[in-house]
């Protein structure tokens, strides 16, 4: 039975969902590896610290993400207001602001002597202004940030359930005598419950994986544990060992995000039963707070960090003129060309050899291998190295040939690699998504009017699926655009983008030489999220 | 070697273990011929037409079509090179190209097939309104007609029609039977159509397969299931009458308590005194109002044509007749109903 199914779509499928899943399985079998001494200090002295740590920032940032992504969400969703149609898309423009460079905005305003002393300075003259101004530095300025940068999750997928609830469970609520108060809290937060722990998952795992924030506040979590005992105590086993922990506690994480999703379907509208909300409008004071409590995220989260970086480019114009511009576009949009062909092509290819094929075998390697995405581009970065090392003495070595590690380590091609297994969950979901709405008997309309299985895809598939492709296409755009670890981890020498500029400079205290390539990240990013916006806040 | 245009030989039609029509064996004597296949929903007649245009395997037995083995235990000719075409019931159009476009992928397989056009098969499908539409953008009915005009321009050797006029309103619905018969009879395109409603198959099909608890229970031309169904199950399917117990008394006799004689044509020798079934029809029985045998009205159907009365009998039989719509008065519930005598059916079906 096996046998009749293989065919070449069958195994071109399974070989990507493998080479997909391969650093994971590595991060897994390196548990019962010896470690080095470092292994021993660590576990006497930082672990606890590290865990402590990484759960107070996560605690932190869900909550602060909750509030701001369910309170935009729910304002411009059930109320009309002055600017309600605006904050409605300008606000997912807070995923253009990496929360890396969040952090260099809200160090450089708040610093001795920083913009906000600089502000204060020119309103009122000299002064002892420093002991005044508040300091967002550590587990606080972190948390910050990141919720910053990360709200548009949970403000995303919230309204769109919030959008896509029934006016007839309103109208419910409304019947049944309840107050706005009550509705809200008895009827339209619970049926939006799986967006929003949907949402928060997201981010959760974004705030576990993230790297630039918290190495940029001196925090030790997870996530620097294991760049420390790779890069400082050269320990992979260990690094590998610690990401095992983190991997264990965010694959629990991507389970129950997995699981909400599937939950959240049941508020889906119903075909013909949907009917357009109609917005309450809101006067006087509550319209002028709802007014202001949109233009505060939105000030915070976008319009802060761009004006600061704005503001510094401008200041200092030596770092500007001083940085290659052009050189930096060139990679960064090169990485992203490879990306996007690489996993879109492969991503189709997987995804049309599991429907023909029909295997529930590679199903369920393909839901494993997509988890990749949960995992931080840290670990990915250093199981591929583990990966490419164990080959290159076990396998490349017992055939004689000499050492295949520059091909992949410190190239363009592993950098691609793991960009694809990071980044393979999005190209793959969204194909997949695609995919969802051809029902089969087009296929077997197109089988039984002559169609060969390659022609019906070039002819049938990809026409249908050309939207969706732009759309996929420039979701990893903007995911590799901001893109730190990995990139910094497995780029040639002397290969920078945007991303690791800012982070170099960042990392040797010049934030104001950060700003410049910070800017123009924040740019590029912002043009692929506007692209995209209709997309984003339908689905 | 075979004289049939398409022989079905023992083969198990299986979609899964619990959708399965086993052991059948069928053949479709010549080209151009339509055969329906009735039964009741999720029985497997979909399955049937699936495998035969082959989208499923079979394990046992064997397909052939003029004189090709197109699937059998060991050979499985791909859909794509059996230039047979299947109709499916649910929306199977291309969802990114337009009506016109997608009728067009019909007339690109056959483009040797002149007697049709593209135009002509819009026309006869009234499509004309909708076809530069996309398939998001018309009804159910018009994307059924539409894959039915996309099969018919693709003149292949074997059609397949799943219920392809399920979705057509019901005002339209015999006008394209008309036309449906008539343009497949002209292009002698050879068909099954999938049905469950026994009115379409018995006028679009030259015999029709009744399908039943797994198995073909019943191969034959539409007047003789009607009339001659061979089973029980069949009889309860058609819904077309009721059994009831009667005693043969003779040659062409036989003796029900509440009827009393009723005469006429055995279609099956019983022996005199055997107890049977007997298949009492809505119009086996005549109305009479001077009748001294008088049941009492249960209920009345309306049926623009006639009337079906539902009478009950002395031992609680319910027993369907139909009256002309015409006839020149009506009875109520609890009236009493002349029954004519003596009682006389053209052909008796007993079991």
């Amino acid at each position: 039975m096996l046998l009749k199914k293989i065919n070449i779509w069958y195994l071109s499928s399974l070989a990507i969902s493998i080479i997909v899943a391969v650093p994971i399985v590595t991060v897994f079998s390196s548990f019962f590896e010896a470690t080095g001494t470092y292994a021993s200090i660590i576990k006497d002295t930082f672990i606890y610290e590290y865990i402590l740590n990484s759960i107070f920032l996560l605690i932190g940032v869900l909550f602060l993400t909750f509030v701001i992504g369910v309170g935009c969400a729910y304002l411009v969703s059930f109320y009309k207001f002055p600017g309600a149609s605006f904050f409605k898309w300008t606000l997912i423009l807070s995923f253009a602001v990496p929360a890396y460079i969040y952090a260099y905005s809200l160090t450089a305003f708040f610093e001795n002597y920083g913009t906000a002393f600089a502000i204060l300075k020119n309103l009122f003259g000299d002064g002892e202004y420093n002991s005044i101004i508040p300091k967002f530095d550590g587990m606080l300025g972190a948390i910050i940030s990141i919720s910053f940068s990360l709200f548009g999750y949970v403000y995303v997928l919230t309204r769109a359930s919030f959008h896509y609830q029934s006016q007839n469970l309103i109208e419910l609520g409304k019947n049944l005598g309840f107050s706005k108060q009550k509705s809200f809290f008895n009827i339209i937060l619970p049926s939006a419950r799986p967006a929003i722990v949907a949402g928060l998952s997201l981010v959760a795992m974004e705030t576990l994986s993230d790297f630039g924030s918290v190495s940029f506040f001196g925090i030790s979590t997870l996530t620097t544990g294991i760049y420390n005992a790779w890069i400082s105590f050269d320990d992979l086993t260990l690094a590998n060992r610690l990401s095992f922990f983190l991997l264990i506690f965010i694959l629990g994480l991507f389970i129950l995000e997995n699981f909400s999703r599937k939950k959240a379907q049941y508020h889906s509208p119903s075909k013909g039963g949907f009917k357009t909300k109609s917005l309450i409008s809101l006067t006087g004071f509550k319209a002028f707070f709802a007014f202001t409590f949109c233009l505060t995220v939105f000030a915070i989260s976008f319009l802060f960090p761009v004006l600061q970086m704005l503001y510094w480019t401008i200041m200092f114009p030596k770092h500007f003129t001083d940085l290659n511009v052009m050189q930096l576009l060139i990679n960064t949009m090169l990485l992203v060309f490879l990306s996007s062909c690489v996993l879109i092509s492969l991503a189709f290819i997987s995804n049309y050899g599991n429907r023909v094929s029909k295997s529930k075998f590679l199903e369920l390697l393909t839901t494993f291998s997509i988890s990749g995405y949960a995992i931080p581009g840290i670990i990915l970065a250093v199981a591929f190295i583990t990966f490419v090392s164990w080959f290159d003495n076990n396998v490349i070595s017992f055939f004689g040939i000499s050492t295949i590690k520059p091909i992949f380590i410190g190239s363009i091609l592993g950098l691609v690699l793991v960009y694809f297994v990071r980044f393979y969950s999005l190209a793959n979901n969204g194909i997949k998504s695609g995919y969802l709405k051809i029902n089969y008997s087009i296929d077997e309309s197109a089988y039984l009017l002559g169609y060969s299985k390659f022609k019906t895809f070039t002819n049938i598939h990809l026409p249908y699926l050309k939207n969706s492709i732009l759309l996929i296409g420039i979701l990893i755009a903007i995911e590799i655009i901001k893109e730190l670890p990995i990139t910094l981890i497995m780029r040639p020498f002397n290969f920078e983008t945007f991303a690791t500029t800012a982070y170099i400079f960042a990392s040797q205290d010049l934030l104001e030489a950060a700003a410049a390539p910070s800017l123009f990240l924040i740019i590029i990013a912002s043009f692929f999220i506007l692209i995209t916006s209709r997309y984003i806040l339908k689905d | 070697m075979t004289n049939n245009f398409l022989e079905i030989e023992n083969v198990t039609f299986a979609a899964s273990e619990k959708n399965k029509v086993n052991n059948v064996s069928l053949n479709i004597e010549n080209e151009g011929d339509i055969i329906c296949l009735l039964g009741p929903s999720g029985i497997g007649k979909t399955t049937i037409l699936r495998t035969i245009a082959g989208l499923e395997k079979i394990h046992s037995g064997k397909i052939t079509l003029k004189n090709k083995v197109l699937s059998s235990k060991n050979t499985h000719i791909e859909p794509e090179k059996r230039n047979i075409s299947l109709s499916f019931q649910d929306n199977s159009l291309f969802p990114h190209y337009n009506v016109i476009q997608n009728i067009e992928f019909g007339a690109e397989r056959n483009k040797k097939n002149k007697k049709l056009t593209v135009d002509e098969v819009i026309k006869f499908l009234n499509l004309e309104h909708v076809k530069e539409k996309f398939p998001h953008q018309i009804s159910s009915g018009e994307a059924q007609r539409a894959s039915l005009a996309r099969s018919l321009l693709s003149k292949p050797d074997l059609l397949l029609l799943d219920e392809p006029l399920s979705n057509v309103d019901q005002s339209f619905k015999e006008e394209i039977q008309v036309k449906l018969k008539q343009i497949l009879t002209e292009l002698k395109i050879t068909t099954i159509i999938v049905t469950h409603d026994s009115y379409e198959a018995f006028y679009l099909g030259a015999k029709c397969g009744i399908i039943l608890d797994g198995q073909l229970k019943q191969y034959d031309d539409p007047y003789n299931v009607y009339h001659f169904p061979n089973s029980v199950e069949v009889v309860s399917f058609l819904n077309r009458g009721i059994l009831i117990p009667a005693k043969v008394t003779g040659e062409n006799s036989l003796e029900n308590y509440d009827l009393g004689t009723i005469k006429g044509n055995f279609i099956k020798h019983y022996p005199k005194g055997s107890d049977v079934q007997l298949l009492l029809q809505p119009e086996d029985l005549e109305h009479d109002d001077q009748s001294n045998l008088k049941l009492e009205v249960v209920d009345r159907k309306f049926r623009g044509t006639n009337f079906i009365y539902t009478l009950k009998t002395l031992s609680n039989l319910l027993i369907p007749v139909f009256v002309h719509s015409h006839h020149i008065h009506q009875h109520e519930v609890d009236e009493k109903f002349g029954i004519k005598r003596p009682i006389n059916i053209d052909h008796i079906v007993c079991f």
